[in-house]
């Protein structure tokens, strides 16, 4: 990524598609540069772009964050250069903004993933990705949304992704991450535990990996 | 021996033996390197040239430079004299130069005396006898090499001959192999007819291609290769595109006039090398992918957002596949709900049957109101086809997708929300224009016409004139309130407050909301495209009244400025679909480190660097170059299988290297110069653009 070999600072970016509601958790950008700059001395902007999948301006940015709950449809241009974005190093990092796996964005956007980018697996939750910074023993944490019995009343025991030559190119989660960090990041004083360090675990692996 | 005459006799008999030693030694030495030079060239010369000599050529060429060989080998030896012959034989016994002085005195011819030929034959004889006894085993040292290196290359030669390996041998001795019996000339692989036969979900018929060196076939095909000639001795199968592949073999099968082999044709490049003897024969096979079928959505052409789930919506769609379609349908998916309760339902529309056509249209209409939607839900449209391919993973082709949503009654309140671009804006903006170039006319024509005329015609563009203003009228009101109409009784203070009020037929601001803004509480929503809206309507109400009295010339300033008020209304339509998210920025110096945890980062990996396939590319692309004046058909298979390779990640440079090949084809004369440069650039990623006209300089 072009923005990092330069090292400017990290921007986190949030991926703009014609379909659905991509725009659905829009507080989660600025908990995440919030969490990046609590824990680490990564530069980082301190604000979040938006960039659309449509644009090869995707290509600054080393990670995309990318969210919803309706049925995702990549246009030819999207998938195109969604396709050559995770070519080139990219990450992106999908979350199921209806925790649902009967959800028609589950359904829609894997099948997208899929076409664009190869199937995806579980990733097991041994991989470095939970030691990239923070230790996540047993795997992605879980999030209040699934334990309130919203969406698809699981609590998903893994993340899954797609993976290039041993490299997360992009990373599924059914958790809802999208609902649990959309809160103003002021908000962090109220809870014993910082549900975004996860983020920082993302930010990190795509930054060296 | 007891005279000086006997001395002599004896030293010359130890010449001859001498002179015959060196000699079959000369012989020996030349044989060998003769026959040795014989089996190099068979291992070392390339096949074309050792394919272009005959055996007749080989032998004679191999008698030749024995003969050369012997006869340096002879020179260097020398001439063995009778005096050579008495120093040999001083040298192995000593006998003070006696019999060196007696064979010298000899040859000139002075008469020894008495006293001399008693002291020479006492000197020599005890030299003689060694000699003889010394002869052979010099002789056995002396022939013995020469003897094993001209029977060893006597012995290759025959296991070359006779088509023998020994494992022993191997790579030593290039087997000439079982089809080349008269242990002569190797045989190449002659012709084969190629025959493809297309996947059966297909129905293409099998199709003969001949003696081709490359095969372009759909993935899935079979390919039977046919020779007619003695079974190659075997064929190597190797993907191009996969470098972690390596060879295999493939079976053949004895025919009864021939041989042929069968192999499937893939979506990666295949490279057949077919092997007898030293000869390889290439087939190249670039198999092509069936595409998926090719969908596009022509209506509807965009999306949109209604105000009520009512109507028929047209749905049309054009598809096409390069072999055949199976079928296609629309696929219509429902999803209902806000925050974060959402539900989908998806159902299909317009199935139908294209029996393997190449290309079809999808057309049917959708009933909105059957659907039995509710404000916020959102129909997400698109078509999808399918070909035949039988694949149970088979990817469907599919269109762009439009969505339709349906306005929840609170957006009005909220935000622009415009059921699409406002189609009435540009309707009056074309009527408008055409209102006025009518009555333009009419002006110019006036003189011509009578009164009556006149006024007939000035009363129907009125009547035009008035249709649109109602059309704007509508658009603004739509705009404001959701009303259908804005032509009902508004006036100020009657508790109805738009935003906008009635004045004397002419929509005005209220007092409220003379800015055109809307105020926070206001519940009279009046954005600024409204007001040239409004502008246009009165300035139609204006250009309305002065057809009705008659008066054409006077209506054209009201309906240019009405004109002029709908391009600055249409300019200024933004749909704002959605709202803006809070823009939070961080205070990084207050957050930065604040954090309670401590993490630790990984060790950073490092990336191994991206191959650079066009380097090696480039070698090779040079090397054809170079072979292209000495060895046309191996440059032209280089490069044919260059081709295939770079098929997949360098488009661009295969394109290049077809023209090379292209070029090839044309036969022996043609000057293959242009497209190997052109190769190079394409190899490169250089575009040459030519020069412009005005241009002084060199092109880059």
């Amino acid at each position: 990524m072009s923005a990092m070999t330069r090292h400017e600072p990290f921007i986190f970016a949030t991926a703009q598609y014609d379909s659905g509601d991509w725009d659905s958790a829009p507080m989660v950008a600025a908990n995440v540069v919030d969490a990046i700059a609590r824990y680490t001395t990564i530069p980082v902007v301190p604000q979040g772009v938006v960039v659309p999948l449509a644009s090869e301006a995707a290509f600054q940015y080393p990670l995309l964050f990318f969210t919803g709950h309706l049925p995702v449809r990549f246009s030819q241009r999207e998938a195109s250069v969604l396709r050559r974005y995770l070519q080139r190093g990219g990450l992106l990092f999908v979350d199921d903004h209806n925790h649902d796996v009967d959800g028609a964005f589950h359904k829609t956007v894997r099948e997208e993933i899929a076409r664009v980018a190869g199937k995806l697996a579980p990733l097991p939750n041994s991989h470095p990705l939970y030691r990239a910074f923070f230790v996540f023993d047993r795997g992605p944490p879980t999030t209040s949304h699934e334990m309130n019995g919203w969406g698809d009343n699981l609590v998903h025991e893994q993340l899954d992704a797609v993976l290039q030559d041993g490299r997360i190119t992009v990373l599924y989660s059914s958790k809802d991450y999208s609902s649990e960090w959309s809160y103003h990041p002021d908000n962090k004083r109220f809870l014993a535990v910082d549900n975004t360090k996860f983020a920082v675990n993302v930010v990190v692996y795509a930054l060296t990996r | 021996m007891t005279s000086p005459d006997s001395v002599l006799a004896a030293v010359a008999r130890v010449r001859r033996r001498l002179t015959f030693v060196l000699l079959a030694r000369v012989v020996l030495q030349s044989v060998g390197l003769g026959l040795g030079a014989w089996l190099l060239s068979n291992m070392i010369l390339s096949e074309r040239l050792a394919a272009g000599v005959s055996p007749l050529v080989m032998a004679v060429g191999t008698l030749c430079l024995a003969v050369i060989s012997a006869g340096v080998l002879a020179r260097r030896c020398g001439f063995v004299s009778a005096l050579r012959a008495a120093l040999w034989i001083e040298e192995h016994h000593e006998s003070g130069y006696a019999l060196v002085t007696w064979v010298e005195q000899s040859q000139h011819a002075d008469p020894p005396t008495a006293r001399l030929a008693q002291v020479v034959e006492q000197a020599s004889r005890a030299s003689l006898a060694r000699a003889h006894h010394i002869l052979p085993s010099f002789a056995r040292s002396q022939i013995a090499g020469p003897l094993l290196f001209s029977a060893g290359a006597s012995v290759l030669m025959w296991f070359a001959i006779r088509g023998t390996t020994f494992s022993a041998l191997d790579g030593l001795v290039v087997t000439v192999g079982p089809a080349a019996r008269d242990a002569r000339r190797p045989t190449p692989v002659g012709a084969w007819d190629v025959r493809v036969t297309p996947p059966a979900y297909t129905g293409l018929p099998t199709v003969r291609l001949g003696n081709v060196a490359s095969v372009r076939a759909l993935s899935g095909s079979r390919l039977d290769v046919v020779g007619r000639d003695a079974i190659p001795d075997s064929v190597r199968v190797r993907v191009l595109a996969d470098s972690a592949s390596d060879n295999r073999a493939l079976p053949l099968t004895a025919t009864g006039s021939g041989w042929q082999g069968t192999i499937s044709a893939t979506a990666a490049p295949l490279e057949l090398r077919v092997w007898r003897d030293r000869f390889a024969r290439l087939l190249l096979v670039e198999g092509t992918a069936d595409s998926i079928p090719r969908v596009s959505l022509i209506a509807p052409a965009r999306d949109s957002v209604l105000r009520s789930a009512e109507g028929m919506v047209l749905l049309e769609a054009s598809v096409h596949d390069d072999l055949g379609l199976a079928r296609a349908s629309f696929e219509v998916v429902i999803s209902s709900g806000d925050g974060e309760r959402f539900t989908v339902r998806a159902v299909q529309a317009g199935a139908r049957s294209l029996d393997g056509a190449r290309d079809g249209v999808l057309r049917t209409t959708l009933d909105l109101r059957a659907l039995q939607l509710h404000p916020g839900d959102v129909v997400h449209l698109r078509a999808i086809a399918r070909d035949a391919h039988p694949a149970a993973d088979r990817e469907a082709g599919t269109s762009d997708t439009r969505s339709i949503r349906i306005a929840r009654q609170s957006e009005y309140d909220s935000l622009a929300v415009e059921p699409a671009p406002p189609p009435e804006v540009d309707q009056s903006l074309l009527s408008q224009r055409m209102l006025l170039m009518l009555t333009e006319r009419l002006v110019q024509r006036r003189s011509r016409l009578t009164s009556s005329a006149v006024n007939v015609e000035s009363s129907r563009l009125a009547r035009d004139q008035a249709r649109l203003r109602q059309a704007v009228g509508d658009a603004v009101f739509q705009r404001l309130t959701g009303e259908a109409s804005g032509e009902h009784a508004h006036f100020a203070g009657d508790g109805h407050d738009h935003g906008i009020e009635s004045m004397g037929g002419k929509l005005a601001l209220t007092g409220t909301n003379v800015q055109g803004v809307l105020a926070e509480g206001d519940d009279a929503p009046v954005v600024a495209i409204n007001k040239p809206l409004l502008e246009a309507y009165n300035a139609m109400w204006d250009a309305g009244r002065a057809l009705e009295q008659s008066e054409p010339h006077a209506a054209i300033p009201f309906m240019r400025q009405a004109l002029e008020a709908i391009e600055r209304a249409r300019a200024a339509s933004r749909l704002y679909l959605r709202g803006r998210p809070p823009v939070v920025i961080i205070d990084l110096a207050k957050v930065r480190m604040t954090g309670k945890d401590v993490g630790a980062p990984g060790v950073r990996a490092v990336r191994a660097p991206l191959p650079v396939p066009a380097i090696a590319r480039e070698a090779r692309l040079l090397s054809a170059a170079a072979l292209t004046t000495t060895n046309s058909a191996a440059a032209r298979d280089s490069l044919a299988v260059l081709r295939l390779e770079s098929l997949k990640d360098a488009p661009a440079f295969a394109e290049a290297l077809s023209a090379v090949l292209d070029a090839f084809a044309r036969g022996a004369g043609a000057d293959v110069t242009a497209p190997f440069l052109r190769a190079r650039r394409a190899l490169g990623g250089v575009a040459r653009v030519p020069s412009v006209a005005w241009s002084r300089g060199s092109p880059p």
